[in-house]
């Protein structure tokens, strides 16, 4: 008797080791909301999303574009259509075949305004899709639209399986098929989804058998879990924890640039910020590479431009020294020699250190004589405030973030600074108007040509700093803790999580 | 003993209705636009437009005067939120989530089975604790182990959760690897979350015990039975706690009501998927019918709980008869 359990339990050791599972364990900061990638509106969500569906074209982390199921387009002169051929032998995980049909099926669902999708607006040119062969797709946009390729690197834009929606209808969000490397498995809300790796993947395999996400949205037991080893990789590491966490001989931090710029706008229509020597006194009153180093551990870079690097279009445009001397001057100039008063606007936990560092420019604005009163609001209601028309908006100097998830920089300036985009038709909440620039950024979005678009972009950031638009503070870094046996992480400056060529030591 | 619990239930109809009206009242006064929330800060005023009608956020809440006005229909006065809301209700819809489009009852049911289950297990734990804390203290009042007593109850319940729960994170389950850090599963995974969140509840009821005892030793019958030549141990167990034992069920139901509304923080700390935290997204994304759901369901919760407590009385003392 002895003997057979003996065999058994041998029996059982070789056949779990021989079955070994090597799961990848990701702790992010909350929850998926939905896994239909045309509805995602979150990073945590887009970042699950990103491992079972695929987008046409992929932005790497270096910023380029390159395709990913498409092979190869080509633009009308007019630059209206839009030809694209698909790669061909790829399979969805759930055996449909992937062709011109199936993104057709996507797309016009994407764009369906019944559905009301948030990021639709992304191919909102886009009259209408025509399957011109079983591999090639043809779009016919309403206007020349320069940046199309970037939007459809979006993750909002995946090609999912049409037979997947068409079956499993309002309950597809919890049961998304793509054709990306890893298929879903399960999801246990609040908790974790389990992902295993899709072996009919027509790329590169995997060099993991699959991801499990967890959602820990208490920073420190979010740490706990990847120094006990019970996760691999941490997301958005306080910076208050990064020395101790590197220090460990099994974790290291890894600090990556992200799209993200943080910024205090000023409403161009109330006074005293619609003189600019006014702003530019308060850009040169604030010391950003202190509170860089200081509030955010050297986890952000000091804006010298509106966007981020990394982003296309990108260049330095300047850099508003820190010089309180220089900004009591321009405030005496401008006829405050003895500063103002005014209220500053902050969320509260939205943006990494949001109501410290707001609290810092105030006590830097005090130095140079500003008083300004810190209001701070529950996002929902502060999204509300800041977002009211000219003539009833209250705010007038108020901190915000804006990520430019496309790559391109018509995504980062159109919306923030174009007279058309106003609020609340749009989010320029700070009003901003300037002719030239709204003729540039028209200009450039219009224009195919690369290296056209990259000095018009230039020519409108260089305006756009030169009239001290925001106070420009930074671009956050993404800072996460993975452990030393994983290897070929990926951390998205898009702010995504990629675990498709991770491998363990 | 069913037909006085059922009459109960009904009494508590009203007290339900009003948290209802309460509730919908609340969470459309705060500011902020579900539908803004819903659509995004990039939703043009169009979508922003057919967001609101889809999620019927377009009509008045209570009143409609401008349709009655408009088709002369007086059924047309009460083509309302609150309308479509009760009328749903009553046919057991409370919606979808505007968040994940999930049914409400879908999302209630994902979640509630956690809180049920650290409801119970923090309940056991400061029973476990808190009684014989009490009963030890009552028994030798004034002396080193009442002082104890009394001072690990000050403690307990001046203690933050969230605070003792990292602690316990980081010593037991970091340093120690005794427990899991956190999530719900086995066993493990839910002693730590069950010891944070019943502490408070402990160190309520041996106050409680303690102070419910101590009034029942001075009693004349316990002299009495002390007179007889009972032993302590039966004195104590078969006369005096029993009688205690009312107020201890009652903190006991209201301590167990409020575990049942979702320890937020706990959740929160140990990644714990329970009403609590289901309820605080939901309030921040203004999901309207997430949160009347989820309140409505903890009220529920709390008139149950006080009515089981209810009959528990009449099992222990037997001169309260239901008729």
């Amino acid at each position: 008797m002895k003997k057979i359990l003996a065999v058994f339990a041998l029996l059982l050791l070789l056949g779990s080791l021989a079955t070994a599972q090597r799961i990848l364990i990701v702790a992010q900061g909350t929850d998926a909301v939905t896994l239909d990638a045309a509805d995602i509106t979150d990073s945590p969500s887009a970042t699950v999303s990103s491992h079972i569906a695929e987008t046409l074209y992929e932005l790497t982390p270096e910023g380029t574009i390159v395709p990913l199921l498409a092979e190869s387009h080509e633009v009308s002169a007019d630059g209206k259509v839009w030809t694209i051929r698909l790669r061909q032998g790829v399979t969805f995980h759930d055996g449909t075949p992937f062709n011109a049909e199936a993104v057709k099926f996507n797309i016009d669902r994407f764009l369906d305004p019944a559905n009301a999708f948030t990021f639709r607006f992304l191919l909102g040119r886009v009259a209408s899709v025509e399957v011109v062969d079983e591999y090639t797709v043809r779009f016919n946009l309403s206007t020349t639209f320069a940046p199309f390729l970037a939007h459809l690197t979006h993750n909002s834009v995946a090609i999912q399986s049409p037979t997947a929606i068409q079956t499993f209808g309002e309950n597809y969000r919890d049961n998304p098929v793509g054709t990306g490397p890893f298929r879903f498995v399960s999801w246990v809300k609040g908790q974790h989804i389990d992902l295993a790796t899709f072996e009919n993947y027509w790329g590169e395999r995997p060099g993991i058998d699959g991801v499990r996400f967890l959602a820990v949205p208490e920073a420190t037991t979010r740490m706990a879990l990847v120094e006990t080893g019970e996760a691999h990789v941490a997301v958005r590491v306080p910076p208050a924890d990064v020395a101790r966490l590197d220090a460990h001989p099994e974790i290291t931090v890894d600090n990556t640039s992200g799209v993200r710029t943080i910024y205090i706008y000023f409403n161009h229509t109330k006074e005293p910020f619609t003189d600019v020597r006014v702003r530019r006194a308060i850009n040169h009153a604030v010391d950003k590479e202190l509170i860089t180093e200081f509030l955010l551990g050297g986890a952000a870079r000091p804006s010298d431009a509106p966007v981020a690097p990394g982003i296309f279009g990108y260049t330095p445009v300047g850099f508003y020294e820190f010089n309180p001397e220089l900004a009591r001057q321009l405030l005496a100039e401008a006829g405050f020699p003895d500063g103002f008063s005014t209220t500053l606007y902050s969320p509260t936990g939205r943006y990494v250190m949001d109501i410290q560092i707001t609290e810092a420019v105030q006590s830097m604005l005090a130095d140079v004589g500003i008083t300004a009163e810190i209001v701070t609001l529950e996002w929902a209601a502060y999204l509300e405030i800041t977002r009211q028309a000219a003539d009833v908006n209250v705010v007038p100097f108020a901190m915000l973030g804006w990520g430019t998830v496309t790559g391109d920089a018509d995504y980062g300036l159109f919306p923030l600074f174009h007279t058309s985009e106003h609020a609340p038709a749009g989010s320029n909440r700070s009003f901003y108007s300037n002719a030239l620039v709204d003729a540039l950024l028209d200009e450039a979005r219009a224009n195919p040509d690369p290296s056209l678009r990259e000095q018009l972009y230039r020519d409108a950031m260089q305006i756009i700093w030169d009239d001290a638009a925001w106070l420009f503070l930074h671009s956050e870094s993404q800072l996460t803790a993975i452990r030393d046996e994983v290897q070929g992480f990926v951390v998205h400056p898009t702010e995504r999580f990629l675990a498709h060529r991770a491998r363990f030591r | 003993m069913f037909t006085y619990f059922f009459r109960r239930l009904l009494a508590a109809l009203p007290a339900i209705f009003g948290v209802i009206v309460i509730v919908f009242l609340i969470v459309r006064l705060a500011p902020g636009d579900p539908a803004l929330m819903l659509a995004g800060e990039l939703a043009t005023p169009e979508i922003l437009q057919l967001t609101r009608e889809r999620l019927g956020l377009d009509k008045p809440w209570f009143i409609n005067t401008e349709a009655f006005l408009e088709q002369g229909n007086p059924l047309a006065l009460f083509d309302t939120q609150f309308t479509a809301f009760i009328v749903n209700l009553a046919q057991g819809d409370l919606g979808a989530s505007t968040r994940t489009r999930s049914p409400v009852l879908t999302e209630l049911g994902n979640f509630y089975p956690a809180t049920l289950e650290l409801a119970l297990g923090a309940m056991i734990v400061a029973l476990l604790i808190g009684i014989p804390a009490g009963l030890i203290a009552a028994v030798k009042p004034n002396t080193i182990v009442d002082y104890f007593v009394t001072l690990g109850a000050l403690i307990g319940v001046s203690m933050p959760v969230f605070w003792f729960g990292l602690l316990a994170i980081l010593f037991f389950s970091v340093q120690l690897g005794w427990f899991p850090v956190a999530g719900r599963g086995t066993l493990a995974h839910l002693v730590l979350p069950a010891i944070s969140l019943g502490a408070g509840s402990a160190a309520i009821i041996a106050r409680m015990t303690r102070s419910a005892m101590l009034e029942v030793l001075s009693q004349d019958y316990v002299r009495t039975a002390r007179a007889k030549g009972l032993a302590q141990r039966l004195v104590i167990n078969k006369h005096a706690f029993r009688n205690a034992l009312i107020p201890v069920v009652t903190i006991t139901g209201l301590q167990f009501g409020t575990l049942m509304a979702g320890a937020v923080l706990t959740e929160t700390v140990f990644t714990w998927p329970g009403i609590g935290s289901l309820l605080v997204t939901s309030i921040l994304a203004r999901d309207y019918p997430v949160v009347q759901g989820a309140v409505l369901l903890i009220a529920i919760s709390f008139i149950v709980i006080n009515l089981l407590v209810d009959m528990i009385y009449g099992a222990i003392d037997p001169r309260i008869r239901y008729d």
